[in-house]
């Protein structure tokens, strides 16, 4: 029988490489063409939005700009979604701290207040789903007027707004 | 001992075919979580996204084949079983390796972010996906030093 070496199994090892690279290519080839034309960005983008629609219908949105000019106002609420370390760490100016798998256990305070206060609810950077998952149960808790900070805090921070290391 | 080197073998393959499968099915999600990690220009990410989950799922499967059904498959005196198998044990070594080496590179540069490599629960860069990697990385290559042990006797 013929002697495995070294040299068979790196070429078989080539070889199975060779046929992920044809059948990835064969499967995504979209997702290829588009990171090589330098927009993958802009297709992600597209793609999120478009899956948030289905699985968040009825949440509305802001960007940066909108979310500063809110806070400035200081007629809102901000609601911080990400983990409690990462708020303690820093987090908007002013906003509490409340996450979407606890929120049956922290939401006492804020149950108390109108149903009718405008409240934007970020998380950590655009990827992320926390805040609309929240927003969500904050909809269905009675709040109307709930928004998403679809940049995050990432995206408040490298913008150099103010945030607050503790409550 | 036999058995327990091919049970070894049949579960580490089913993991890897089942992160493939996960990240296969979930290109976009897996596209911003590679995008997180900021260590590749947008053209090598999408290359890593199109390859990575058929390299898992195809390096996968040619250890279970290898570890069972083929394994003492010999055709033209090729014993094809025996190369499967090691050839998907470099692989998996390889992918483990580099797996471990950016979750490192990602740690120290203070990264928070999602890993994108959980197989049952997602989570963050951190020393558990560390010693997830880690348990496949010693796994992987206990299996490979069996094999050129088992020849060389």
């Amino acid at each position: 029988m013929t002697r495995v070496t070294w040299r068979r199994e790196l070429t078989w090892a080539v070889g199975l490489l060779g046929l992920a690279v044809i059948l990835g290519f064969m499967f995504h080839w979209s997702l290829v063409q588009a990171s090589l034309r330098g927009k993958l960005t802009v297709l992600l983008d597209q793609k999120r939005q478009e899956r948030r629609e289905m699985q968040f219908p009825g949440v509305r949105t802001l960007d940066l700009a909108q979310a500063h000019q809110i806070w400035q106002e200081k007629q809102a609420l901000f609601v911080d979604a990400r983990k409690a370390a990462e708020y303690q760490k820093l987090h908007i100016q002013g906003a509490v701290n409340l996450l979407p798998e606890t929120w049956a256990l922290s939401s006492s305070e804020l149950m108390k207040l109108d149903r009718r206060r405008e409240l934007v609810v970020y998380c950590t950077q655009k990827s992320c789903d926390d805040a609309f998952k929240l927003a969500k149960k904050l909809q269905a808790a009675g709040f109307s007027r709930v928004v998403v900070f679809t940049g995050g805090f990432r995206a408040w921070h490298e913008a150099g707004y103010p945030a607050d290391p503790s409550r | 001992m036999r058995f327990v080197y091919s049970a070894v073998g049949i579960v580490l393959g089913g993991l890897f075919v089942y992160a493939g499968v996960q990240k296969h099915l979930a290109p976009y999600d897996f596209a911003e979580a590679v995008m997180g990690y900021q260590l590749l220009p947008q053209s090598l990410t999408g290359l890593t996204v199109a390859i990575l989950p058929w390299l898992e799922m195809v390096s996968g499967v040619a250890l279970i084949l290898g570890v069972l059904p083929l394994k003492r498959l010999v055709i033209n005196r090729f014993p094809v079983g025996t190369l499967l198998r090691r050839s998907a044990l470099l692989l998996i070594l390889g992918q483990s390796l580099l797996f471990v080496a950016v979750l490192l590179i990602t740690i120290a540069r203070g990264l928070e972010i999602d890993c994108g490599c959980s197989l049952f629960v997602q989570r963050q860069v951190g020393p558990a996906a560390i010693v997830e990697d880690g348990v496949f990385l010693l796994l992987t290559g206990l299996l490979y030093w069996r094999e050129r042990r088992v020849q060389s006797d």
